[in-house]
């Protein structure tokens, strides 16, 4: 079984995580698969996803922390620099990964990419197409998408 | 938000230090300043992983230097941000000058190979006299309007004497030359055996900050000329051991710094630099961000602040060169090179690591 000889680190990690959550992020691992982590992240005060209660799944390869989990969307998501599959672009995920990070940096970064949408660097085209040319429309459409799919239940 | 593994303790805390004198870490010598003949073909045979590590904590954080020339000057806060302020990791969400990559979900780039990362250890010297470089600062001479004191807190561990220079030059042999005696004479003061002696210039010796402001000269001056230059010089009783050395110099601190007018028109004193001068070789102190940590916490075991950033396991005993995060454990230290060459905590490209036994026992080594 892939949980018999898990990582202290991941135990630890796990272990903070569930005893002190970050503000507005809940992260907890699968009973199947202790790499694997249900996490819900809360809409940030002041952005377009206020209200929101956003799905994520996060799961820890092999050569975590060497290398950065892997992190998806599953609730839709109206974010220049999150696509249709729920994938994300953020530094940190990919190049600028280091060790020293943990599951708690990284929610917090995504919770923080949600307050920042930056669509100078998009991962889709059309969203950061709509948010440099209209702004207001486009964070508009964000809000109704955060009712619309992110309402909680 | 965006800081972890953040403690209160700041980088160095005073406390009560053992009486033998000081615990100084230096690199172990006499590395070459690179590596002439490429990798080592067995590099495996400068680690010795410590199997037990000493949990008491430290009650004197040591500080640690470096030889002269074996590394850059300390980083230049640069496009990074100042990791380990009071002990804080900054490595959350990202600044506003992140930039994401373009690869979507996928398997990270590559590691850029396994570069050849040298791995030392330390060794310890003994240093008989040490300044307490937060509590320099300047006082006013009550009886002398005008006029101001030198001041600090030191502790010796032998007895010896205390020059303060101004405008003092560093020559070979860390002799100092006041470039400007005729102004600003030098004072020597001697003190006895003790910890946390309180030292004042004597009075009516203090300088005058308007002569300062005559000659210009508040800063750092021509090159290598400190305004204020504070040198403790220690004697210890044991001297005939010395001579076989051919050092009967004893041992000596040298704090060199540079005068700061504050708002409110007072001075204050900015450290600069710390050199040691201890057997005939010269040594300049530099922190480590993280040792504070890594040798105090709470008992529970579960203290973010003292262990290994990689492992959450093992106590941090790894320095990363030249930016002297201590962040690692050395099993993880390992691990790591083989997989990049940047530090974990400011990405800058990773030198040398340094291992630091934290050793509670000062004389162990001797």
């Amino acid at each position: 079984m892939a949980n018999s000889n898990l990582p202290r680190r991941i135990i630890k990690e796990t272990q903070r995580l569930l005893s002190e959550p970050a503000p507005g992020i809940s992260a907890s691992p699968s009973e199947e698969n202790m790499r694997y982590f249900n996490v819900m992240i809360l809409g940030p005060a002041q952005s377009p996803y206020e209200g929101g209660v956003f799905k994520l799944e996060l799961f820890l390869p092999e050569e975590y922390p060497m290398a950065p989990p892997k992190v998806r969307f599953l609730t839709k998501i109206y974010h220049p620099n999150i696509d249709k599959l729920g994938r994300i672009c953020l530094d940190i995920l990919k190049d600028k990964w280091s060790p020293a990070l943990q599951i708690r940096t990284v929610l917090l970064s995504i919770q923080a990419l949600l307050s920042a949408p930056n669509p100078d660097d998009p991962l889709s085209e059309n969203i950061a197409k709509h948010w440099k040319t209209n702004e207001a429309e486009a964070v508009e459409t964000a809000k109704e998408w955060t009712r619309l799919y992110a309402s909680g239940e | 938000m965006g800081n972890f593994g953040s403690t209160s303790s700041g980088r160095r805390r005073h406390r009560t230090q053992p009486p033998q004198g000081h615990g100084f870490v230096a690199a172990t010598p006499p590395y070459p300043s690179q590596y002439p003949n490429g990798p080592d073909p067995n590099p495996s045979q400068h680690h010795q992983y410590p199997s037990q590590y000493p949990n008491a904590p430290n009650p004197n954080p040591p500080q640690f230097f470096q030889y002269p020339g074996f590394y850059p000057p300390p980083p230049v806060p640069g496009p990074y941000p100042q990791p380990y302020h009071g002990g804080g990791v900054y490595m959350g969400p990202p600044p506003a000058n992140w930039s994401p990559g373009q690869l979507p979900y996928g398997a990270a780039p590559p590691p850029p190979g396994a570069p050849f990362v040298e791995h030392q250890k330390t060794v310890t010297i003994k240093n008989d006299v040490n300044i307490k470089k937060d509590s320099l600062r300047v006082e006013p001479d009550e009886e002398n309007p005008g006029r101001f004191l030198i001041a600090f807190t030191f502790d010796a561990a032998a007895p010896g004497s205390i020059t303060v220079m101004f405008f003092a030059k560093e020559d070979a042999d860390c002799n100092l030359i006041a470039t400007k005696e005729s102004l600003f004479k030098s004072v020597t003061v001697p003190f006895e055996k003790g910890l946390g002696q309180k030292f004042r210039q004597p009075s009516g010796t203090g300088i005058d900050f308007s002569m300062f402001e005559e000659i210009g000269l508040t800063k750092e001056g021509d090159i290598e000329v400190y305004p204020l230059v504070v040198k403790a010089e220690a004697f210890p009783l044991n001297a005939g051991e010395r001579e076989s050395d051919g050092n009967s110099a004893g041992n000596s601190q040298i704090t060199q710094a540079v005068f700061e007018k504050k708002e409110n028109g007072e001075y204050k004193v900015r450290v600069m630099k710390q050199i040691l001068w201890v057997n005939g070789m010269r040594y300049e102190l530099q922190e480590i961000y993280g040792i504070g940590n890594a040798v105090e916490g709470d008992q529970n075991g579960n203290d973010s602040g003292k262990e290994c950033i990689i492992c959450l396991s093992e106590p941090r005993d790894t320095t990363v060169l030249p930016c002297r995060h201590m962040c690692m454990c050395s099993g993880c230290a390992k691990v790591l090179r083989f997989q990049t060459n940047r530090c974990p905590v400011c990405r800058q490209p990773v030198e040398r690591l340094l291992e630091i036994k934290v050793n509670n026992e000062a004389n162990s080594s001797e």
